[in-house]
């Protein structure tokens, strides 16, 4: 019996061994979190992947010239709201966080956030900042998050292939029936080449390159407060017409229904690709990786003209159990002021968050990052707590009616299906 | 018979085979349209683009095999407890108890999970490699204990009968007599636990709470999800081939004691 | 469950006190175990009902509902879809699993030289993670990095890369062979142990009796495997009714929302729509399910034999 008792001793001794063994030690952690070595504190900041080289090198700047250190975290996009909400839910939020500029009203519906209406009407440039992100980030009159990060969506298009195809590669598309007149020009180029690309199984990236044909044409998904589903508006039906009729033209490549969304950016830098919906975050890439592609950017337009986009990325908010809240103002104020906007945004080809800075002189050597900064100005999203599971939701109403209408060609059966599934998350939330 | 047989072999091994070809092609030749059968040049640039995905491969390397040890440290250890309890020793509720450890055998994983964290946050062990291997040990113990009492069961008693003779205790039949002969189960169980904890996302995801102490499988959904719409394909196979390599091999070392420990835990089933 | 232990002579003395100590001793071997499950598994398992309770937003606070969750579950069509859909699966992925399960066990449990390496390779694609190896067939399949199409169109086979995961049928044989691929080692060793654990004389005896292979096959090997069959055949239907990670990966629950298994329903209320309390209603009822369908299976496999 002596002998079973030891058992458990053993077996215990065997676990605390097997705990100073494994690299737990890790660096960081709550010690340091709650006694940093240099007086200041250390900042826990949480942020997704998609952005991440352009997040690490700002807090890099940021640790260099602070006594307060940032500790950045950088989660798997897809799984970044499972991840924040499990940790809210056991009260243990980061500092601050960095969150996908859709997510603010829930988060503040929810009474997760610190209000910080007060520092950010303080802010001298308050009023320039991306009018979408603010609008999001207000939830009952205060202001619980700010910019962050900045995307406009707008139409790429392949300058070459314009020109074999006869068309003015200085003069893309204004309206509905010249996109889909230039895709088919490009199509007869050759059997590989397409007109049109988009993800035809991501629901968010339709969201971001979509939509804005319909925001554009002068209708809407969600009313003003997105409380009430507009599906039912002819510019929906009419967007989705265009896309369906291209793709019943086969001028979009049939891989694109499979697209989950990690691969648009490669449909389009083989070169053999007319025009996709894209975001700023495309330019970089293609300059980068793919110098011998000659691309533009124009506005998404309208039926008949007309301009919109989608102002995505990134907010910048403290969530409620924060142990530092003034210091991760601190952060964000440095963040959005004038200087690093131009030199950690702006120089790297990202977009400044605010408006007052979307001409500047690294910009002024590249048109298309000046149209992706002016299509965010002009940008809209739609504001709804439930946005998840209307828009980026992979089995939601959204991609489904897309798919429906697109790929079957079922455009009113797609339509009044989506209104009608609109209407019953929007009145279950 | 013979020809079957490779056939069938070349079937098995072709995707892992191309996918660690892929991963060593040049990062441009690996997402060619269409794709190459074999690589022009042999180079590691994959994995140098591989390593600048967060916290460095070595970092995710470290605490998935970290992870993995104490796994299976603690479900050997409390499998082979029970296990022998279970094979050797009536008590009353043995065999309810028996069903309640299977149990977590039909439970879709994910459905505990919000619990599972409010726990290990509880216990201030959410992101630690510990509080995680915990975690796994728990989901690798239906097997275990199942895998060592039928081991136990088909060793015959009358060799216990002479230990005792002998004046061995119980606890000296146990790890002096008893564990030789369970060695393959054993191995069986613990080449089990190291896969699955290898191998493991969404708990792992959940439960750390730091970049550094991410492991493997959370690496490669971070490689697959791209930079905005740019899958890096050379990447992905390199990832994919660091994370299937360590298993492979293991189980080649360890194939004839871990058969043979699955053959003899499933007869008695 | 093991026949109590045979007290020897020597230990016959004291024997009241003996099998006392020996139940005590048999119950703290099992303790640690049990009260490890018990802590991380019970009662997580608990609160998972205490949840499915209440209205349990991911964000915010909880509310009681009772059983209105139930209420709900028994009216949600999509959950009953995805049931249904998670049990065509299994009947689509259960059959080619053990077919070719039984064939290769055949096939290694011969007496031809090197067999060995033939067990080994059928087996090494179970040692990889069903994420791993489901992302290496998203690679696989993709229609224009992918080596399945450019082997097929380079045969002449196909005139267009096939786009594998857009299409209901396509998407489920692509998903099906991935995942016999996977698995159908496990089940190929489980099924050879039980063949060699049938005695050599029972083959010789019925050689002699002048049957042939198919008949020695169909007649003493099938019955005998039969609570092999059972286990292999238990885990393997459990294994499919909890599917989640290859549909995830590979279809993301399409085309058309049509490839949802009962585990994605609950995985996206818990975590897309962040419905704990509703997800957790779900897990309880999957549950319970799955309970049941495993008191059948073992029911109908019930095994009688003895050798």
């Amino acid at each position: 019996m002596q002998r079973i008792v030891k058992v458990w001793t053993g077996l215990l001794a065997l676990l605390l061994l097997a705990a100073c063994a494994a690299p737990v030690a890790a660096p960081g952690g709550e010690q340091a979190a709650g006694e940093p070595a240099s007086g200041g504190v250390t900042i826990s900041f949480w942020t997704r992947d998609s952005n991440q080289a352009q997040v690490r090198s700002l807090v890099d700047a940021w640790n260099a010239s602070h006594e307060n250190q940032i500790e950045i975290t950088v989660i798997p996009a897809s799984e970044y709201m499972t991840k924040v909400g499990a940790s809210v839910g056991a009260g243990a939020p980061p500092d601050l966080m960095a969150v996908d500029l859709i997510y603010v009203p829930q988060f503040a519906a929810a009474n997760q956030l610190t209000d910080i209406t007060d520092l950010a009407k303080g802010l001298s440039y308050f009023d320039k900042l991306s009018p979408s992100h603010v609008r999001l980030a207000t939830y009952d009159g205060k202001i619980f998050g700010l910019p962050f990060n900045a995307e406009g969506s707008y139409l790429i298009y392949n300058k070459g292939l314009f020109e074999q195809a006869g068309l003015d590669p200085e003069n893309p598309p204004k309206t509905w029936g010249e996109i889909a007149d230039a895709a088919a020009k490009i199509r007869a180029l050759g059997e590989d080449i397409y007109g049109f690309y988009f993800s035809g199984a991501c629901a968010g990236c339709n969201a971001f390159t979509f939509a804005p044909l319909i925001w554009a044409n002068g209708g809407d998904v969600l009313s003003e407060d997105g409380t009430v589903a507009t599906l039912a508006d002819p510019s929906v039906a009419g967007a989705l017409a265009l896309y369906s009729q291209m793709w019943a033209d086969g001028l979009i490549p049939p891989g694109a229904q499979a697209d989950t969304g990690t691969d648009f950016a490669n449909a389009f830098t083989t070169g053999k690709i007319g025009m996709a919906g894209t975001g700023a975050f495309a330019i970089n890439n293609i300059k980068t990786n793919f110098p011998e592609i000659d691309f533009g950017a124009t506005f998404l337009p309208g039926q008949e003209g007309g301009a919109s986009s989608f102002a995505g990325g990134d907010s910048i908010a403290i969530p409620a159990g924060s142990k530092y809240p003034q210091e991760a103002f601190e952060f964000i104020q440095w963040a959005t002021s004038e200087e690093v906007q131009l030199e950690y945004y702006a120089k790297l080809n990202n977009l400044p968050v605010r408006t007052d800075l979307a001409e500047n002189e690294y910009f002024a050597q590249d048109s298309r990052l000046t149209t992706a900064a002016e299509a965010m100005a002009i940008g809209r999203t739609p504001y709804s707590i439930v946005y998840n599971q209307l828009f980026n939701d992979a089995n939601g109403p959204w991609l489904k009616m897309i798919q429906t209408a697109v790929f079957d060609g079922k455009v009113e059966e797609a339509v009044n299906t989506a209104q009608e599934e609109f209407t019953k998350i929007l009145a279950g939330q | 018979m013979y020809v079957v047989g490779i056939v069938l072999a070349v079937l098995f091994l072709f995707p892992i085979f191309w996918s660690t070809l892929t991963s060593l092609k040049s990062p441009a030749e690996a997402s060619a349209v269409p794709p190459t059968y074999l690589p022009s040049v042999l180079t590691f640039e994959n994995y140098v683009k591989l390593n600048q995905y967060g916290a460095g491969i070595a970092r995710y390397i470290f605490n998935s095999a970290g992870v993995a040890l104490i796994t299976v440290l603690g479900t050997v250890v409390l499998s082979t407890l029970a296990g022998y309890g279970f094979s050797r020793f009536r008590f009353p509720a043995s065999n309810l108890l028996f069903l309640m450890l299977l149990a977590a055998l039909m439970i879709p994983f994910q459905s505990i999970l919000t619990p599972l964290f409010l726990l290990m946050s509880a216990v201030k062990l959410q992101n630690s490699l510990i509080g995680l291997a915990l975690v796994y040990i728990t989901f690798q113990l239906p097997f275990g204990v199942f895998m060592m009492r039928n081991t136990f069961d088909v060793v015959p008693r009358e060799i216990e009968e002479a230990a005792l003779l002998d004046g061995c205790s119980t606890w000296q039949m146990l790890t002096r007599v008893m564990l030789v002969l369970v060695r393959p189960g054993i191995i069986t169980v613990a080449v089990y636990a190291f896969l699955n904890s290898w191998n493991e996302f969404l708990a792992a995801l959940i439960l750390m709470t730091q970049e550094v102490n991410f492991t493997l499988p959370i690496l490669l959904t971070s490689v697959r999800s791209g930079y905005y719409g740019a899958i890096d394909w050379g990447a992905l196979q390199a990832g994919i081939t660091v994370t299937i390599l360590p298993c492979i091999v293991l189980f080649l070392f360890l194939q004839r004691y871990y058969m043979q420990g699955l053959m003899g835990g499933a007869v008695k089933g | 469950m093991a026949a109590v232990f045979t007290p020897t002579k020597a230990a016959r003395r004291g024997m009241g006190t003996l099998s006392q100590r020996r139940m005590v001793a048999g119950f703290l071997f099992v303790l640690p175990a049990v009260l490890f499950t018990v802590a991380m598994f019970i009662f997580p398992l608990l609160m998972t009902g205490w949840m499915s309770l209440h209205n349990w937003p991911l964000l915010g606070q909880a509310t009681f509902l009772g059983i209105q969750n139930y209420v709900a579950m028994v009216q949600d069509s999509q959950f009953w879809a995805s049931l249904w859909f998670t049990t065509q699966y299994t009947l689509l992925v259960t059959p080619p699993i053990f077919i070719l399960a039984f064939l290769l066990a055949l096939l290694v449990n011969s007496a031809l030289r090197g067999i060995g390496i033939f067990r080994t390779i059928y087996f090494i694609p179970v040692v990889i993670g069903l994420g791993t190896s489901s992302l290496l067939w998203v690679w696989l399949l993709n229609d224009r990095v992918g080596i399945l199409n450019g082997i097929l169109l380079d045969l002449g086979w196909i005139q267009q890369p096939v786009i594998w995961l857009v299409d209901k049928n396509l998407a489920m044989t692509a998903i099906v062979v991935s995942i016999v691929w996977k698995t159908v080692g496990f089940s190929m060793i489980l099924l050879l142990a039980g063949m060699q654990a049938v005695p050599d004389e029972l083959y010789q005896a019925a050689e002699v009796d002048g049957a042939s292979y198919w008949q020695r096959l169909w007649y003493i090997l099938l019955p005998l495997l039969r609570s092999t069959f059972a286990l292999a055949l238990v885990l393997s239907v459990i294994g499919s009714y909890l599917a989640f990670d290859q549909f995830y990966i590979m279809t993301r629950g399409g085309p058309q929302n049509q490839t949802i298994t009962a585990v994605y329903w609950i995985f996206n209320n818990s975590f897309t729509y962040y419905k704990l309390g509703y997800g957790a209603a779900l897990s309880i009822g999957l549950l319970v399910i799955l309970g049941l369908l495993s008191v059948l299976q073992l029911r109908v496999l019930r095994d009688d034999t003895t050798y």
